[in-house]
């Protein structure tokens, strides 16, 4: 290896490393940051919005770049810029997925046997980037799972800037589905990590105290339901983008309000019509998400999917109901404005987008028989009616009771879930040691001593006299 | 320009990228990259002469020419040309002998290169004893009547192709450009590492023409490039991944490139191999290499070696920041992100190896290609840094280098839209 001394064949002026003279609490986000990182942010949500799987990878580095800008003007930016590095790996996977695409235009995403020869690795390579790209915004791999346990990197948009990521993961998933739908160990892949981060992000939600950040993690186990459901195609396009909007824009937007100064739960009735909003979405989304999950399937696998699925939306419909309690109003007069105006209209448009979703769904042609409709609609409706039972019959021994049992769910629940997240962990740095492990000889072997170099030259002789004798 | 205009009214931003493109110039030759290479390191030289270098120093452009020449004619490579131009790059090294540096990189390239021109000698002469001529073609039309054991010919064949493997710089053979961008003077390595890649790859295009004649010559020639390929493009990319040094970073990109000549040149079009003919883009790939070199050494001078924890940008990042962006689409260019000439190139490549249907290759190819992506992003993160309010160091960085960047930086753009006017026509 050459020396390490540097030469200096430019001035001093170019002379670099860290200059970082200030202590990092005079930091500040300068506005120039904030206002750049907000418009790359647009920008890339608008551009994952579009069917152009092109428009998709610029769009999701355009998030990435956006947290970028953010951490680096962040007060804590050491800590920031790493935590958010991640977001390059989603926006590199669907870089790949474009390459493959302009490499090969001819590509077929139609359904059925190949008709690709020997290149149709190339075809699962891009489901495979298209869906890494999704799982991974939605917290459905092992790499950065708990991310939206941690601040975001703008200090005025900290609580609610990770709920973004479900919300583009879910659009990836959705918008670019037809280059993955049709591969179907692929899409059964899918389909079991989506219920897995659902569950996850349910016992997290469920484990949560604070009711902000549940809210987090219900847009993530709703983002991975309705995810399910864009993997099962049960229901068309359209109608599983507005279930979607519904459970986890009602849950956005719920966040939204409660970091301004909790305007949904001011007073009883507005209170009462964002819980019965939120809990008809959900139900509206775990309809056919569950009908999905069990049909055509009887005896035990029915109750294990069944099982499978109802635990998330059972979770979901406890935290969502239960855990939204009136706060009581302390100003004498309520200023009215946009934001007033807003925090009551919106419920509406939540309660209606899931029938809505279901209407169009049946105009598609979803028509499931009764009995497992029934069925489906039991974890939503099972979850709600207890979390409103234990709200309301307080005073009867029995619910005392009851409620003195599940005090400590919420401690097992967060215990579960990190029991989880540490084996993922522990699984993920062995997987990385072994690597280092393989690597590490193959770094030993050159030294960087000038006659290795012609080592190098006459062992790659003797591999080109062998290699043609092997032919 | 009619229709470009057209195109801008409906399909606005690609359309006006395209009508920018069309009012340019087309910029396929490399004769003017090798020019603007020249006039970069004759920048960054008088920033040495200013520095108090005498007019020998100065004069030390002269030795540049030779090789800026080699850029230029790129697709008219003489089999004499390699061992001249090594010779020149390892005579020039060796003059600042008081620099251990130079003295190292030139005792490296020494062995390197003599080694492997000595062994590609040897198969040339081998390939002459058994053939009974040393004209190419008919080298092939005596191996093709098949007079004797396959051994001696093949053995012949794979050593002379040996020397343009080295030269090309991949892997296992990617530390030379490296070590010449970290250990040479900024003036010297782009041109250096950069004449000698092109004259490597104009070594294998002599020694694999007219192939088509001979079928199992060909399988042989283009199963040990395509292996060379592969390795150097694997070995390459995992290599990016954990370099912390920029010099570093930009020699394995230089790497990648060779690499992906290398790639080109064992994936022939099923029709070309059909007629004979061989579409190789030497001449655009010399000059993009070129450039993107001379660009992308002069911004790594400036860049910081990584750190385990981010900290502000460097000098240049700080104060100049549009030079700064300008080096850095010059790495971008060498790694391939999208947008850039150099993404063009590596697309083309591309699609030759599916055409060719190799796939092993072209799965080596995707992660050579993330690797320098995921780097090139890298080096813009460390490059701008953390935000910190401390006022910018006084000094600036010297005009020269930035001067050498715009200059770099606006060829380089220019070579991108003209790219894009050209596809869209």
């Amino acid at each position: 290896m050459i020396d390490s001394r540097a030469h200096s064949a430019l001035s001093p002026s170019v002379a670099v490393g860290p200059v970082t003279g200030a202590p990092a609490s005079a930091r500040t986000a300068r506005p120039g940051a904030r206002v750049a990182g907000a418009v790359l942010c647009t920008a890339g949500l608008a551009l994952l919005c579009l069917r152009s799987l092109l428009g998709a990878a610029l769009g999701l580095e355009a998030v990435a770049m956006a947290f970028w800008v953010w951490a680096r003007a962040a007060e804590d930016a050491e800590a920031q810029a790493p935590r958010w590095a991640w977001l390059r790996r989603p926006a590199a996977a669907l870089w790949l997925a474009v390459a493959i695409h302009a490499v090969w235009p001819w590509l077929s995403h139609g359904p059925g046997p190949f008709r690709d020869g020997m290149l149709a690795p190339l075809r699962w390579l891009e489901a495979a980037a298209v869906v890494w790209a999704g799982l991974e915004l939605l917290a459905g791999l092992p790499l950065a799972r708990p991310y939206s346990d941690l601040p975001g990197p703008l200090l005025v948009m900290r609580p609610w800037l990770p709920v973004m990521l479900p919300a583009a993961g879910f659009i990836v998933l959705w918008r670019q589905s037809p280059h993955w739908l049709g591969l179907s160990p692929l899409r059964h892949t899918a389909t079991v990590l989506l219920l897995v981060t659902a569950v996850l992000g349910a016992l997290r939600a469920f484990a949560r105290r604070q009711w902000t950040a549940s809210l987090r993690w219900l847009t993530i186990s709703d983002s991975a339901l309705a995810g399910v459901l864009v993997a099962a195609r049960v229901v068309p396009e359209r109608s599983s983008l507005l279930l979607w909007l519904g459970a986890c824009g009602g849950h956005a937007l719920l966040l939204m309000g409660e970091l301004r100064g909790a305007s949904p739960r001011r007073g009883p009735f507005i209170t009462r019509l964002w819980r019965a909003a939120s809990w008809t979405t959900l139900a509206a989304l775990s309809w056919p998400m569950m009908i999905a999950l069990t049909s055509g399937k009887r005896g035990v696998a029915w109750a294990a999917f069944f099982a499978i699925g109802a635990l998330p939306v059972c979770l979901n419909a406890w935290v969502t109901v239960g855990r939204m309690v009136a706060a009581p109003e302390r100003r004498k007069m309520v200023r009215a404005g946009a934001a007033l105006k807003l925090t009551r209209l919106a419920p509406l448009a939540v309660l209606a987008a899931g029938p809505v979703a279901l209407l169009i769904a049946w105009w598609g042609g979803f028509e499931p028989p009764w009995r497992d409709s029934a069925a489906a609609l039991v974890p939503a409706g099972l979850g709600g009616m207890a979390a409103l039972a234990v709200r309301q019959t307080r005073a009867r021994p029995v619910w005392q009771a009851l409620r003195g049992l599940g005090r400590g769910m919420p401690a097992f629940a967060g215990a579960a879930f990190q029991a989880v997240i540490g084996i993922e962990r522990r699984l993920v740095a062995l997987g990385d040691g072994l690597v280092r492990a393989v690597a590490s000889p193959l770094h030993d072997l050159h030294s960087g001593d000038a006659q290795e170099y012609l080592l190098f030259v006459v062992g790659l002789g003797v591999l080109a006299l062998v290699l043609p004798l092997l032919q | 320009m009619g229709t470009s205009i057209i195109l801008a009214v409906h399909d606005p931003l690609p359309g006006l990228v395209r009508a920018l493109g069309a009012t340019l110039p087309a910029l396929h030759g490399p004769v003017i990259p090798a020019l603007v290479c020249l006039a970069a390191a004759a920048l960054l030289l008088l920033l040495e002469g200013r520095e108090g270098a005498g007019a020998m120093e100065i004069a030390s452009l002269l030795v540049l020419l030779p090789l800026a020449g080699v850029v230029a004619t790129a697709p008219h490579v003489e089999a004499a040309w390699p061992a001249l131009a090594v010779a020149l790059v390892v005579a020039v090294l060796a003059r600042h002998r008081e620099d251990l540096l130079h003295s190292e990189c030139g005792i490296k390239l020494l062995w390197v290169m003599g080694g492997a021109l000595a062994l590609s000698w040897g198969g040339l002469e081998l390939l002459a004893i058994s053939t009974g001529t040393r004209v190419l073609a008919e080298q092939w039309a005596v191996l093709r009547l098949d007079l004797e054991s396959s051994i001696g010919w093949s053995t012949a064949l794979s050593l002379s192709l040996l020397v343009g493997v080295v030269m090309l710089g991949g892997a296992p053979f990617h530390f030379w450009p490296a070590d010449l961008f970290q250990g040479a003077r900024p003036w010297l390595a782009p041109l250096a590492v950069a004449g000698i890649q092109v004259c490597g790859a104009g070594w294998l295009l002599s020694r694999v023409d007219g192939i088509e004649q001979f079928p199992a010559g060909q399988r042989i020639v283009y199963s040990l490039l395509g292996t060379a390929a592969w390795v150097a493009l694997v070995a390459g990319g995992v290599t990016l991944m954990v370099q912390r040094r920029p010099e570093r970073r930009v020699g394995t990109l230089a790497s990648l490139n060779g690499a992906l000549m290398l790639a080109s040149l064992a994936a022939p079009h099923r029709d070309a191999i059909g007629a004979g003919t061989r579409d190789i883009p030497l001449a655009l790939w010399a000059g993009h290499l070129a450039l993107a070199l001379a660009g992308a050494a002069t911004l790594s001078r400036f860049a910081a070696v990584s750190a385990g924890a981010p900290s502000a940008g460097p000098v240049l990042f700080r104060r100049h920041p549009w030079s700064g962006i300008l080096g850095l689409y010059a790495v971008f260019s060498l790694a391939a992100v999208p947008g850039t000439p150099g993404a063009r190139l590596w697309l083309g490549v591309a699609r030759d190896l599916v055409s060719a249907g190799r796939v092993g290759l072209l799965l080596a190819l995707a992660v050579a290609w993330l690797a320098s992506f995921g780097a090139a992003i890298r080096q813009l993160h460390e490059a701008f840094g953390v935000v910190t309010p401390a006022a910018p160091p006084g000094r600036p960085v010297a005009w020269q280098p930035r001067a050498a960047m715009w200059l770099t930086g606006a060829v380089l753009v220019w070579m991108a839209l003209s790219g894009i006017a050209g596809a869209s026509r």
